[in-house]
């Protein structure tokens, strides 16, 4: 196989997996009606904390989960004040991302002295792992084989995402929340527990993703996350808000953002017109669902 | 997807209770008071540059007063279009496309005089207008969510603007990423030396009474009020139901244009890069905080101005950093659309 | 007969509008019985079963399951004491499976945390054998029609061991084919064991399926009969009351009759409907004469009401206004138009809470009270003391209308539409929320206005107030007339004459088909 696929292909899985990660994480919000944008928010507390944490503690491990903790509790406010303060989850989400930015930038400045980049030059990289199962596979190992730890995280988490949400009781009652609530509440059920813990587990994901973008440059960069909740949220419609088809999305977004840093010096398309495409993208994709569900309800 | 149900209004039959913005006001004076506390190694000065600061002289002053006013303009917007029962999230791309548009009219038609100064500021505000227009009239044809809309559509604008005034039309001769000034006779005059407050404050003011006069005292403020307050019953009287999802939609856009104009006439006199960035969101919560009543988009407008210029302040003086102000604005966002928040101590009266 | 379920002199107050849905009601419920509740629109059927199922508290009265006394406290609670009800609207998620939707809440488990969906077919193609259901527990729920959905609902109460079922209305949204399939389980689960209450106003489905039928009436408990010892004209009777007299001051309209608006062969039809929501209706609206329409809810009021008011167009036929076509109208031209129309749902559709009471008054005038695009705020004011006096209305004109009392906002309503009608107006379920004395008030109003020579149509479920006021009575059934009582015919037409055309049991011969 060419150098350059292979390339190409191992840079699209490395990409991918942030967004992978958060999109999962907004899979379950969004399976149970809520619409949730904080996702940038809490990626960039995630990415934050977590270098900040191993930084601390010397130890990454410590760092990623000492992240989780942070990022899930940001996660538990935004919960708590949209569902038992009952504020517009949207407005709540955009609360959330402000947050984060401006907390950053603040810990930053007040442990760091930097409103800036801040770079953390001995931590090291995320530990690669070799599989010696893929080795046996010759094709299959080159590109699959030898990516850092979270690749393979994010995929057995992709797993376990799937049978929570269609093996378990609390899968199906939280798709009930976001299919018909009535029937949630006709049943003594609280759709806002199912929706909390929904928010919860985005705050899980969405810490490991940010610690991706961190932890593997080594340094932090303010609103590193920019942009990249949008396009996780592009991902869950695309991938029609299915686990596997997240990975397919989340594989789309991470190859062309992958080719586009290839081919950026071929071709001469500015930069910032390219940022514009997941915005482009889902407001096609928000037009025609529109256009689809208003020709199905011709009632009225 | 969000429900049209999560929708802001007031509710009807509750007294306009002062409570609700009586308790987040005090929780944002005691957040300032707690990072101060918590990032400041001298929390006794910083508290004192952050409410202080911002009046203890005409620069800090003015210059407090000067950023009010894209605030009251967005203000002013996001209140028309929820009166009209609609969601305006563009801001952002709204104050900023009107400022770029406003700013290459104004190169353009250098030697117009004053008749091109209205001339771009008006173009400024047909483009904000056309913006969310756009995404009134989705919702209108299909029921397009337009919170979602307005806000994709916003940060795609802040991108092309961005190229444009980064690119081709950045001005070579500084080293600041901004488009060529506009001519002086196209500034406004500063009113308050030594701060840059500008003129452009007198124009906030008139846009105030215009808004609140078109609201209350025209026939077709009222039909935008009857239709957000409840669209079926101004269906009944017959009101056009497709003509009030845009239109509402048309004037907050505008006023965001126009209002990102403003800062270019009175403050910038050049679209700097990402200048705008965060007047969009802090319109909104203005009007949030005002309860869509235009009239009290000025002081909400200027509590907004008075914690930016209070960190601003305190950040020069003391050893905080400006972004706290990001940390208390997101603090009011989380509360100010909490129903239960809004309902703290009010009454129902009956007769 | 052992007793399931006793209840006992029920009070139960609606506060916000006064209402006694239920006044001292009592109801016995036998074992292995089906028994109907049966009664007119708002007699308080619907109140007592939510008493029963705990989504409503009594305000006095006692339960009794099974002889033990309890105080029902949640649809959870009723389920536990073996209670179950199946809702006219369905809560059932589409995509899920039969067994998936039947055991949400009570699902089977693997390993703690995990779903155990296969147990969950077996469990619930045990409870489907059992009673013999033509579904499967892997169907798809979206796929069923609306009578295996609401077999669905049966089986979710049956999983959870319930021995007394409510129906609500359950026939509302079968079709003719799927009721019998529908009579047939009930009647099956009734002889192992269960005991069924029906809440329903449909006499076939009283003859054919109950033992007993208790018939309720305004709010009391008019008794509990054996079906087989009582007749459809009995139950017919009971239900709609004797007739009583308004003793209204009405003379016969003398000028000549114009008429104002005619229907021809109106039909509205919807695509996701089965049946036409109206059928070819015609009609003709005079000056100085109220016609009223009649017919129990669900029928094709409230769709006339809206194709009137400028709410729905019309599929096919002809409208005319003063031998002008108005077929194709909305709600702006309607308004143009002269419409007066003062709607069922005063709160919703013909008020804005939270506008001023002078803002409400000029919703469809409002062009009247502007000069140049600016509001006369003064003529408002003035227009607005003057109505608000005009008719008793306690309030003033810049208070928002929501802090009113429900009856003085109807009033406003009610002032708004009066006032400015042109030649006709509509009045749909006019006294509905009223106490006596502002609904006589308003059948004065509306006889002044025919008498002074406007059309007045009025549509409306009571038939006390049809039969006191109008000059003329067209019978809706089913989107159709099923009568036309004019001339000499209104003054002799009894509450039960016009009780069969509603229900159904007859027709006039010139509008039955084939």
């Amino acid at each position: 196989m060419s150098a350059v696929v292979i390339l190409l292909f191992r840079s699209s899985i490395a990409i991918m997996t942030p967004l992978l990660l958060a999109a999962m994480g907004g899979l379950f919000t969004e399976l149970s009606g809520m619409l949730n944008i904080a996702l940038e928010g809490l990626m960039l507390m995630g990415a934050f904390s977590s270098i900040v944490f191993t930084y601390a503690t010397g130890n990454m491990l410590y760092g990623i989960v000492l992240g989780i903790v942070s990022t899930v509790l940001l996660a538990a406010l935004l919960g708590v004040i949209t569902l038992y303060l009952k504020s517009n989850v949207f407005i709540t989400g955009l609360a959330t991302n402000l947050f984060a930015s401006g907390l950053t930038v603040v810990l930053s400045f007040k442990l760091f002295n930097n409103k800036g980049v801040v770079v953390f030059p001995e931590l090291g990289n995320l530990p690669q792992v070799d599989i010696p199962l893929l080795r046996v596979i010759p094709g299959i190992s080159t590109l699959l084989n030898g990516h850092h730890l979270l690749v393979y995280v994010s995929w057995i988490l992709l797993a376990c995402c799937a049978w929570l949400l269609y093996r378990t009781p609390f899968g199906f009652r939280l798709r009930a929340a976001g299919l018909h609530e009535e029937t949630l509440v006709s049943l003594g059920l609280s759709p806002a527990r199912y929706r909390f813990i929904a928010f919860l587990i985005s705050g899980f994901t969405c810490a490991l993703a940010g610690a991706i973008l961190t932890l593997n440059l080594g340094a932090f960069v303010p609103n590193i996350t920019s942009g990249k909740g949008w396009i996780a949220l592009v991902v869950i419609f695309l991938g029609r808000k299915r686990p596997f088809g997240l990975l397919f999305a989340a594989f789309i977004f991470g190859f062309a953002d992958a080719f586009s840093n290839y081919a950026q010096g071929a071709w001469d398309i500015p930069a910032d017109f390219i940022l514009t495409i997941p915005y482009v993208f889902t407001l096609i994709a928000m037009i025609m669902l529109s256009i689809y569900t208003s020709r199905k309800s011709r009632f009225e | 997807m969000v429900n049209r149900s999560d929708k802001i209004h007031t509710h009807p039959y509750m007294l306009r209770s002062a409570i609700g913005p009586l308790v987040i006001f005090s929780l944002a004076l005691v957040s300032i008071i707690i990072l101060s506390l918590l990032l400041s190694k001298t929390p006794g000065r910083t508290l004192h540059y952050f409410f202080l600061g911002p009046v203890q002289s005409t620069y800090y002053f003015g210059n407090m007063l000067n950023t009010a006013i894209p605030l009251i303009f967005g203000g002013l917007g996001i209140s028309l279009a929820m009166r009209g029962g609609s969601f305006n999230l563009g801001g952002e791309g709204q104050i900023y496309a009107g400022a770029f548009v406003t700013t290459m009219s104004a190169l353009t038609f250098s030697t117009w005089g004053i008749v091109g100064a209205i001339f771009s500021l008006i173009l400024g505000a047909v483009i904000g207008g056309l913006l969310s227009g756009f995404s009134g009239f989705l919702r209108m044809k299909w029921n397009t969510n337009e919170l979602i809309t307005t806000f994709l559509v916003s940060n795609m604008v802040i991108l092309v603007v961005n190229y444009f005034v980064a690119g081709p039309l950045k001005n070579p001769e500084t080293n600041l990423i901004a488009t060529k000034k506009i001519p002086e006779s196209f500034q406004f005059s500063r009113i308050l030396e030594p701060s840059n407050l500008s003129s452009g404050l007198y124009l906030a003011l008139i846009a105030v009474v215009l808004v609140q006069l078109y609201l209350y005292k025209t026939k077709s403020g009222y039909e935008l009020r009857m239709f957000g307050l409840n669209a079926m019953f101004a269906r009944y009287g017959g009101i056009q139901a497709g003509w009030y999802q845009v239109w509402p939609m048309v004037l907050s856009g505008a006023l965001y244009g126009l209002g990102g104009g403003m800062v270019i006439f009175g403050t910038y006199f050049a679209t700097v890069k990402e200048f705008s960035a965060g007047m969009g969101w802090n319109g909104l919560a203005v009007a949030l905080i005002a309860r869509f009543q235009p009239v009290a988009v000025i002081p909400a407008a200027l509590f907004f101005a008075y914690i930016e210029s209070g960190a601003r302040n305190a950040m020069l003086h003391s050893d905080v950093t400006f972004e706290i102000a990001s940390i208390v604005q997101a603090l009011v966002f989380f509360l100010v659309t909490s129903s239960v928040l809004q309902q703290l101590g009010t009454k129902r009266v009956r007769l | 007969m052992e007793v399931a379920a006793h209840m006992h002199e029920i009070v139960k107050v609606y506060p916000e509008t006064g209402n006694r849905a239920n006044d001292g009601v009592s109801l016995t419920l036998r074992r292995g019985e089906i028994l109907c509740l049966a009664g007119e629109n708002g007699a308080g059927k619907t109140t007592l079963m939510k008493v029963l199922y705990g989504l409503e508290v009594p305000d006095s009265g006692s339960i009794h399951i099974e002889g033990v006394s309890q105080h029902i406290l949640s649809p959870l609670h009723a389920n536990r004491l073996g209670i179950g009800m199946v809702h006219q609207h369905f809560k059932l998620i589409e995509d899920f499976t039969v067994a998936q939707n039947v055991t949400l809440g009570s699902e089977p488990r693997k390993f703690r945390f995990g779903y155990d969906l296969r147990r969950a077919d077996q469990l619930v193609d045990a409870v489907i054998k059992e009673h013999h259901f033509s579904i499967e527990a892997s169907d798809k729920v979206t796929s069923l029609t609306v009578g295996q959905k609401q077999q669905v609902e049966i089986i979710k109460m049956l999983y959870r061991n319930v021995d007394i079922l409510i129906l609500d209305e359950p026939t509302a949204v079968l079709t003719e084919q799927e009721i019998v399939p529908l009579f047939t389980t009930l009647r099956t689960l009734a002889d192992n064991g269960k005991s069924i209450i029906l809440i329903t106003h449909k006499l076939q489905e009283i003859k054919n399926l109950s033992d007993r039928v208790a018939i309720m009436r305004q709010g009391r408990m008019v008794g509990e009969f054996i079906t087989s010892e009582i007749d459809e004209r009995e139950i017919s009777r009971l239900m709609m009351g004797q007739s009583i007299s308004l003793q209204l001051n009405k003379v016969p309209y003398s000028k000549e009759k114009r008429p104002i608006i005619t229907c021809e062969s109106i039909s509205v039809v919807k695509r996701n409907q089965e049946r036409p929501l109206l059928q070819n209706v015609s009609f003709t609206a005079y000056s100085g004469e109220i016609l009223g329409f009649a017919g129990v809810s669900g029928n094709g009021l409230g769709v006339l009401e809206a194709v009137l008011g400028g709410f729905l167009p019309i599929s096919s036929g002809h409208i005319e206004h003063n031998r002008i076509d108005i077929s194709r109208r909305d709600t702006r031209r309607a308004r143009r138009d002269g419409l007066a129309y003062v709607p069922a749902d005063r709160i919703k559709v013909g008020s804005a809470s939270g506008a001023s009471v002078a803002e409400n008054l000029i919703i469809a005038s409002r062009r009247q009270f502007s000069r140049f695009g600016v509001l006369r705020k003064s003529a408002m004011r003035e227009h607005a003391e003057s109505l608000l006096q005009k008719f008793s209305v306690a309030g003033s004109p810049h208070m928002p209308l929501g802090t009113l009392s429900g009856g003085n906002i109807q009033k406003v309503v009610l002032a708004r539409e009066i006032e400015q009608y042109r030649d006709y107006i509509v009045f749909s379920e006019p006294t509905w929320g009223l106490d006596v004395a502002s609904g006589r008030f308003v059948y004065e109003r509306m006889i002044e206005l025919r008498n002074r020579g406007a059309a007045v149509l009025l549509i409306s479920s009571n038939l006390d107030e049809i039969l006191s006021l109008a000059d003329r009575i067209a019978v809706l059934y089913r989107g159709s007339i099923a009568a036309l009582i004019s001339g000499e015919a209104i003054h002799h037409v009894t509450k039960e004459e016009l009780g069969s055309y509603m229900l159904g049991l007859a027709c006039q011969k010139e509008y039955s088909h084939g």
